[in-house]
């Protein structure tokens, strides 16, 4: 039975698309270079072949949009590299801010008809 | 003409050496990882119906989710309620769709399964130990009652979460 999970996951694995990556998992903010704002810098690895784009998103407890401004919204991340953003807040935004995520931007062109959408949300607030 | 020759294949051996440096860069944190190991194939197992389960001929999706940190993701998996890619239909879609846990890193997180939460299409796991979990995804779309899919390409998007908390 070991044998027979260890060929099955040898299997899975080959066949892996690939991995999405966003950490840390509880950011810190600081006071940024722009007065009035907080940043926190964030990193994010795609090793998904299937996908180079990705949305970025703040969001509060409710998972209301917040605003936030960084390099880009819409983050090129082509296959097997890293990326690494800055997120800014406004300072009067900052305790309501919970959720930085990143959403896979899926293609259309993608042959498989049951798609994989990938989402990672870090935590801006702390552990609990 | 024999020394000129050492000396030339000396110097290109110097330079091949340098060359071959490889740098392999890797991070330790706490953190999530969503795999997606295998998009998922809707069989067709009669006219007015499309399904990735086994049994019906198609392909299950399956998501592994690695976590560096013990209890500090939830793991949240969506299952299509429309089609992202879909012929004209002139009738309503019937989805339905489970997740279950596969393969486990950890003993431990078979418990997994006893312990989710489901509400519409949405499952949740807390995962509260650290390593991988493979989570099989099944969806299920039937069409009006009775009626023929029309003929034509087919998507839909399962949606993999992972969320600190």
């Amino acid at each position: 039975m070991r044998n027979l999970c260890f060929i099955i996951g040898m299997l899975l694995t080959a066949n892996s698309l690939g991995a999405h990556e966003l950490t840390p998992t509880y950011p810190k903010f600081k006071p940024s270079y722009v007065g009035g704002l907080a940043s926190t810098e964030m990193t994010m690895f795609n090793a998904r072949k299937d996908v180079e784009f990705y949305q970025l998103g703040v969001f509060d407890a409710e998972w209301n949009p917040v605003p936030f401004a960084s390099s880009e919204k819409l983050l090129h991340v082509p296959h097997a590299t890293r990326s690494t953003f800055d997120v800014f807040i406004r300072d009067e935004d900052l305790r309501r801010a919970v959720y930085i995520c990143t959403l896979s931007k899926l293609r259309s062109d993608i042959p498989s008809n049951a798609i994989i959408s990938s989402k990672i949300c870090s935590r801006t607030d702390g552990t609990r | 003409m024999k020394k000129p020759s050492i000396y030339a294949a000396a110097l290109l051996l110097s330079v091949s050496a340098s060359a071959e440096e490889a740098v392999i860069e890797g991070n330790v944190l706490s953190k999530c990882i969503i795999n997606t190991d295998v998009n998922g194939v809707y069989g067709n197992p009669s006219p007015d119906k499309l399904s990735t389960a086994t049994s019906d001929g198609g392909v299950q999706s399956v998501i592994r989710y690695d976590v560096a940190l013990a209890d500090s993701y939830i793991a949240r998996v969506i299952t299509p309620t429309s089609f992202s890619t879909s012929p004209v239909l002139n009738d309503v879609v019937y989805w339905d769709g489970s997740t279950s846990v596969g393969e486990v890193s950890d003993a431990t997180m078979s418990a997994y399964d006893t312990n989710k939460v489901t509400y519409e299409a949405t499952t949740e796991f807390d995962l509260t130990v650290a390593g991988s979990t493979w989570f099989n995804v099944t969806s299920v779309a039937e069409y009006g009652y009775n009626r023929a899919l029309p003929g034509g390409t087919y998507r839909a998007i399962v949606q993999a979460e992972c969320i600190a908390k």
